[in-house]
């Protein structure tokens, strides 16, 4: 109710009105929570590669590699955003595995991995960014065990500031740093709770 | 912590707030306190009205005793001496605590101005009187318990410091140094319960080592762990650390005992 | 001896169980170790100083949170999600089954919320009629074992293993099985239908970014992901106090909050979100509403203890705090445990102040929950201003077991007095113990240590034929 809101914000500035001064907002240099403790990587996706093996992540270079890794982990029914679906049917490494290009819900045991694309990458914290503009299915993207990720080299992102400052206007970007996860169960580590159990990034070199 | 900025002291004459516990209890404390001082060239008085500093109640809630106690206490120490204690948490409650309670009082000045000549005694003798070594030889593996109201202070570092330049003391790392002995005032006793855990697990990790001395800067914490240790027979000598600089310029000759 | 108990709290942690002490003491201890070890291995230098600077920036949200809120307000409207006002708990509870009615809604499922165990929304809605799932896996065995969380951030950290599978066995989750790897597989196969069967998902938020209205869903799980992804509608709800001034300050606060909380670099999932799905996307909610709840907030922001709005919830002090450790967090009788629950919980129950006066008590002072505190709220200083206000407003539960000081107070500022009081205090060392008891305090404090020797005035008198000898 509009009475809620006026009540708040009256209470809000009342609350405010006898403060002497109030707190400036502080100026802080752009580089100061920027994580740069790691070793040198001669470039960007080296280092992504590096800290998402480090969260269990799964980085991988190349669609061909990305079919040995499905076929020698056994997977052989997925989900395929179907922008990329011809690209990777394309690929002789691909014969043998069964891609569906609509995530049905109704049968979401059946598909055991999804491929949709990634909005780019965070190298300072071997993050995935998907972004809801660019992934061809939400639940494609989370409900199969294996969800791998195809990012372009051009969107591997340096750090955290940078990928805040290209978020662009998209109304829902998730970052997924390694794979779904839990410690609830007396802080022993499991994965894949609701979300992938393996979580991929291929980059499609 | 909130503290004032302090002013390196132009004078070695000093004030010593002597604290409550050393008055009742651990008169060695104190008095090894004055020998070190004047070992280090300070004139030391001892202003005879002093009683505590007010922390008691302070943390008991009664802000409105405490305050009656650290008007006594502005009374007592005037001037523009440092004022020096062999207390981390008593030297808190003067450059801290006591700021806290004065927040709306008219007197909030007096009290800054006592603030920001309280020093807790190691961290003035390293950083107002720049000691960095002291001379002679104390052979002992010492357990140093870094008391919590020196946490985000000078005091810590301090007493490591002087306390590693003696010849002979090895300072041993022990399990959860971090941790609080479980003392903290009335809480020792409102929550005996508690208070007891935390003391036996500090004395367990303690005894892990079995060192020669457990040290620290302030007796509250002492008092409450001698006491855990006293009543369950074991023995541990407990020194201030004032007492063990001391012993050590005693064993140089730099000073009689 | 068992000492006597004269305090809740104390009493509480006596008479754990010690199998869930030492569960609760392992867990916190060891995310406590994960913390130190992350921050200071990443920040070396900089550490505090990110603390510092989180903090203010936090504070400065705080002191221009009109400004602020109304920004957040247009952004998210502009971004196409409607936005509510809720005084009171009991208000968003109302405007949420209000929303869910509307809609025919029979079942939602929720990721994990500190601000609706607050409001208590889970059993309004179960009276009307709504199905409810919490799907953080320990909020949902919270939730089947009817209990609350211990913990803001581990919400069962005082259950075993041995515990959970009993739990599971009899909700028929399968036979019993106490490994966690097959605790989670089964959860995962039974929430799993509860999302795809939800007409609605339920969250709250870390953060909420005024620049864009963008607010930040972080979890390990990727529940919170599944309940944007399965169902249609999305409800929000969001204490006032979440907003940071824009959406690049949030690079502090991710930093900061994993570190703080687990140990890790950035928690798996952070999700920003400030509107429903776009256009084209099949899955997720075709409508996003945004409830903002005061729920006492303006009262604390009008306080002496506002500072404490700042928390990001991530659970570093409760892990590193000696009396959680020793208490568990149903010690505290209150949503939020630890020494943020002590400062924030007698505050938020407004009126009832008295009634959790005693909570600001468990606190050795040690200073050890400001040291971890990713936006450097000065809890000792504020526990003390509780404790002031407890004395202050006469609560009796708050003084249970300390030591009158009006006797100390006066004997301390009148010199005479104290030194007299020196001299006879050697009665203490003949006095029987027996006869010590008599004094609540003095028996608290002999049921666990031995006092040394009385040697009361000794030092004035060495120090007099000190001066007398340097003269």
């Amino acid at each position: 109710m509009s009475d809620d809101r006026s009540e708040i914000f009256s209470r809000i500035k009342g609350a405010l009105e006898p403060l002497p001064e109030r707190t400036p907002l502080p100026d802080y240099a752009r580089d100061l929570p920027l994580c740069t403790v790691h070793p040198d990587f001669p470039n960007a996706w080296e280092l992504f590669a590096h800290k998402s093996k480090q969260v269990n992540g799964t980085p991988l270079k190349g669609l061909a590699e990305l079919a040995k890794w499905l076929i020698a982990d056994g997977q052989t029914h997925g989900y395929c955003d179907p922008a990329l679906v011809d690209k990777v049917r394309a690929l002789p490494e691909f014969n043998g595995i069964t891609l569906e290009t609509e995530f049905d819900r109704t049968r979401f045991d059946d598909f055991t991995f999804g491929i949709t694309k990634a909005a780019g990458v965070i190298a300072e914290t071997g993050t995935l960014i998907l972004k809801d503009q660019s992934t061809s299915s939400r639940l494609g993207a989370l409900a199969p065990w294996v969800h791998a990720a195809i990012v372009d080299e051009a969107d591997v992102y340096p750090d955290v500031r940078t990928a805040i400052e290209n978020f662009g206007d998209d109304p829902s970007i998730i970052w997924a740093t390694g794979p779904s996860k839990t410690a609830d169960v007396e802080g022993i580590l499991i994965e894949g709770v609701h979300g992938p159990g393996i979580q991929i990034v291929c980059l499609d070199a | 912590m909130n503290t004032l900025d302090r002013q390196v002291p132009a004078s070695k004459s000093i004030q010593l707030m002597a604290t409550c516990l050393c008055d009742a209890f651990f008169d060695d404390v104190a008095k090894a306190t004055v020998q070190v001082l004047e070992w280090a060239g300070c004139n030391v008085e001892f202003p005879e009205g002093q009683t505590c500093c007010g922390q008691p109640a302070f943390n008991a809630g009664d802000w409105k005793a405490s305050r009656q106690v650290v008007r006594h206490v502005m009374d007592v120490f005037q001037g523009e001496k440092p004022v020096v204690v062999p207390s981390g948490s008593c030297a808190a409650m003067g450059f801290h605590g006591a700021l806290l309670e004065f927040e709306k009082e008219p007197d909030l000045p007096q009290v800054k101005q006592l603030a920001s000549r309280t020093w807790e005694l190691t961290d003035y003798l390293v950083n107002g009187l720049g000691i960095e070594k002291i001379p002679g030889k104390v052979s002992a593996r010492v357990s140093f318990h870094r008391s919590c109201h020196s946490r985000g202070t000078c005091t810590g570092p301090s007493a490591v410091k002087l306390l590693s330049s003696i010849e002979g003391i090895e300072l041993l790392p022990f399990g959860e140094q971090e941790q609080c002995c479980g003392f903290g005032g009335a809480f020792s006793v409102s929550f005996p319960n508690i208070s007891k855990k935390m003391g036996e697990l500090k004395i367990e990790h303690v005894l892990a080592d079995n060192p020669d001395i457990l040290a620290s800067v302030d007796m509250g914490c002492l008092l409450h762990l001698g006491g855990i240790i006293d009543k369950s027979g074991r023995e541990i000598p407990r020194k201030h650390v004032a007492q063990i600089i001391r012993d050590a310029l005693v064993e140089a000759g730099e000073i009689k005992e | 001896m068992t000492p006597k108990s004269f305090q809740q709290i104390d009493k509480f942690a006596r008479d754990l169980p010690k199998e869930v002490r030492a569960t609760v003491y392992d867990g916190s201890k060891s995310t406590s170790e994960k913390r130190y070890d992350s921050i200071w291995r990443d920040y070396p230098e900089t550490a505090d100083v990110l603390r510092e600077t989180a903090g203010k920036v936090k504070q400065h949200t705080l002191e221009h949170l009109d400004q602020y809120l109304e920004q957040a307000e247009k952004s998210l409207t502009a971004a196409g999600a409607k936005v509510h006002f809720a005084s009171t708990g009991d208000r968003a509870n109302e405007i949420a089954l209000k929303l869910m009615q509307e809609r025919g809604v029979k079942k939602m499922v929720k990721s994990k919320s500190m601000v609706t165990e607050e409001t208590h929304l889970v059993p309004y809605l179960e009276k009307a009629g709504i199905e409810c799932v919490e799907t953080d896996l320990g909020e949902f065995i919270v939730q089947i074992d009817h209990d609350h969380p211990s913990h803001i951030v581990k919400p069962i950290m005082h259950k075993n293993r041995r515990q959970i599978a009993k739990s599971f066995e009899r909700e028929g989750l399968g036979d019993y099985n106490d490994d966690p790897e097959t605790i989670t597989r089964r959860a995962r196969v039974h929430l799993r239908k509860k999302y795809f069967e939800a007409d609605c998902g339920v969250t709250g938020a870390n953060f909420v970014s005024a620049e864009s209205g963008r607010m930040v869903l972080i979890t390990n799980e990727g529940n919170a992901r599944f309940c944007m992804a399965a169902t249609k509608l999305h409800i929000a709800i969001i204490g006032i106090e979440k907003l940071v001034p824009r959406d690049q300050d949030l690079s502090l606060f991710l930093n900061l909050i994993g570190r703080s909380g687990t140990g890790q670099q950035l928690t798996v999932y952070q999700q920003f979100i400030n509107g429903p799905k776009t256009p084209g996307q099949p899955d997720g909610p075709e409508e996003m509403h945004v409830i903002f709840v005061d729920n006492k907030r303006t009262e604390v922001l009008a306080s002496e203890c506002k500072e404490i709005l700042r928390c990001i919830r991530c659970g570093a002090c409760l892990n590193v705090c000696p009396i959680y450790r020793q208490a568990s967090g149903h010690a505290y009788r209150s949503v939020y445990p630890g020494p943020v629950g002590a400062v924030l919980s007698p505050l938020l129950a407004g009126d009832k102040f008295p009634e959790l006066a005693d909570l600001p008590k468990a606190s050795s002072l040690c200073g050890a929950c400001n040291e971890v505190c990713p936006v450097n709220i000065p809890i000792p200083d504020l526990l003390l201003c509780l404790r002031d206000k407890g004395k202050r407003e006469g609560a009796k539960n708050a003084s249970a077991g300390t030591p009158p000081m009006g006797m100390y107070a006066m004997m301390a500022s009148q010199p005479s007095a104290w030194k007299a009081a020196m001299r006879l205090g050697y009665a203490v060392n003949i006095t029987p113990q027996a006869m010590m008891n008599v004094v609540p305090a003095a028996q608290a404090w002999t049921s666990v240590r031995q006092l040394p020797k009385w040697r009361g005035g000794k030092f004035r008198d060495w120090m007099g034929e000190h001066d007398k000898d340097a003269k």
